[in-house]
């Protein structure tokens, strides 16, 4: 059983997103399910400060000892701050996915999308 | 419809991720929640202690009258370099093409008792190449069902077989018949792994009995199970070839660096004149190592260059746990040498890997 907290959103591509600063800041990162999935976690590229980044496209990647996956951007907007950490500690995408181990924080202009995002009901049933 | 090990309940109850191997169901790692994953199983194996179960690889035998004389006219090395109760690395070519049909470890029981272990994959290619060509009076048995193998590697694996027992004073690559707990099976001083350590042949209905004694002794050391990642983190660790990725139909042994593993001195083996001549004429690609100088992981596949040309390819890449770096083994062309640098076109971003001779931890196996 993977954990799902209910405070934040999901995407079909495994990322999870919280409003950080309301309204316009939401930290992401990978789900329980996508850290379990992939096993040890050694490497992560990440999206650059700055960089505008759209919904649904390539932001970043994930590499496991096994093999590499993409990380989808989960909304449009430009990249405030992303995770130094990881860059030392990939394993706290496995350790903690939804807390130390957050990729990056992103500015949004539109704040209905997050909305629009699975609820955490809707994610479980997904990874169900 | 995928093949199962005997052990497949073992994993099963021990919620390993169960991935394909050449048509076996077989367990990759074991949940990081029990303290497993590829990393630490790895680990394991280079610190301690760590048991796999590899029954999906294949078992064969070829008996008979001069079987020994038969079959060594047809693989690599020489069997007549060891003596019985000795085991030995070897390929099976194609005698046209010169390329590798498999890699096998052959145990020399007697002269008419030869016993193989090829690759999963391979080994109704490697039974029916032999057979094809057994003259009568020598048969060759396909014996995947016959045996599991399970193997325990790493610093206090001899440890965990003296407290059940067992203190096999064994050289490197010697084998005896043993008994376990009362369970007879065959135990050989080998591995993939680059550590000292044992692979254990019991019969195919006896399997759980030797897991689960092991798997009891080696929690005194704290051991792991270990899945096939780690096997492959650890194998390329040491630089040896995977049939299908560093040897293949299409890759000869004097290509891919293994040349040790060739009886020059004997009148035939299939695929001696092209290794003949790719040993005299040079190789047109060498099998080298490639260790990331940043923070790019190379992965099979992958194109190797020098400026802006190409000079090959990744045969197999990953993280080394024990570097915490890339690492890869790649057939490049000959002229670049040990200590250069060269760039890996990692899905579009160049990389720099310098050009090394593996292995790229220290070998523990003797």
């Amino acid at each position: 059983m993977s954990l799902i907290p209910e405070e934040l959103r999901y995407t079909k591509e495994h990322e999870w997103l919280v409003a950080t600063e309301i309204p316009t800041i939401v930290r992401v990162g990978i789900t329980d399910f996508a850290q379990s999935a992939l096993g040890d976690i050694v490497y992560i590229q990440m999206p650059k400060i700055g960089e505008n980044i759209k919904a649904d496209a390539v932001c970043g990647e994930v590499e496991s000892t096994k093999s590499v996956s993409e990380i989808y951007a989960p909304v449009t907007g430009v990249v405030k701050r992303v995770n130094e950490a990881l860059n030392k500690n990939p394993e706290l995408v496995n350790s903690e996915p939804y807390g130390q181990g957050w990729i990056a924080e992103i500015e949004i202009s539109d704040v209905s999308v997050i909305e629009k995002l699975l609820s955490a009901a809707e994610y479980r049933t997904l990874t169900a | 419809m995928s093949l199962h090990s005997p052990l497949h309940q073992r994993h099963l109850a021990l919620n390993a991720k169960l991935a394909d191997f050449g048509g076996w169901d077989m367990p990759i790692e074991y949940p990081a929640a029990q303290g497993g994953g590829v990393i630490a199983e790895h680990l394991a194996v280079r610190e301690r202690v760590g048991i796999f179960d590899v029954s999906h690889l294949g078992k064969a035998e070829v008996v008979g009258n001069g079987a020994l004389d038969f079959l060594n006219e047809l693989i690599t090395n020489d069997l007549t370099k060891i003596a019985d109760g000795q085991a030995q690395y070897t390929m099976l070519c194609d005698d046209k093409s010169g390329g590798v049909i498999d890699d096998l470890i052959v145990y020399r029981k007697s002269a008419s008792n030869l016993f193989l272990i090829p690759n999963a994959s391979n080994t109704t290619a490697v039974v029916t190449a032999i057979s094809e060509v057994a003259p009568p009076g020598i048969t060759v048995n396909n014996l995947h069902k016959d045996f599991a193998v399970i193997a325990i590697q790493g610093p206090n694996s001899k440890d965990v077989l003296a407290k059940l027992g067992v203190s096999p004073t064994l050289d490197y690559m010697a084998f005896a018949e043993i008994t376990l707990d009362g369970t007879p099976t065959i135990i050989c001083r080998t591995g993939y792994t680059g550590e000292h350590g044992y692979e254990l042949l019991p019969a195919w209905s006896e399997a759980e009995k030797i897991w689960d004694r092991l798997a009891e002794g080696i929690k005194e050391f704290n051991g792991r199970v270990c899945g096939l990642g780690a096997r492959d983190t650890l194998r390329t660790e040491m630089g040896y070839p995977l049939h299908g990725h560093e040897l293949s139909l299409s890759i000869t042994p004097m290509q891919a660096g293994a040349s040790w593993a060739i009886g020059w001195k004997k009148p035939k083996f299939w695929g001696k004149s092209i290794a003949e001549s790719e040993k005299i004429n040079g190789a047109h690609r060498l099998l080298r190592g490639l260790k990331s100088l940043d923070r790019g992981i190379p992965r099979g596949g992958m194109q190797v260059k020098l400026g802006e040309k190409v000079i090959g390819e990744i045969t197999s890449g990953t993280f080394s746990p024990t570097l915490r770096e890339g690492v890869a083994l790649a057939l490049l062309d000959p002229t670049i040498a040990v200590g250069d640098t060269v760039t890996i076109d990692v899905r579009g971003r160049e990389s720099s890997a310098l050009v090394t001779k593996p292995p790229f931890v220290p070998s523990h196996v003797k």
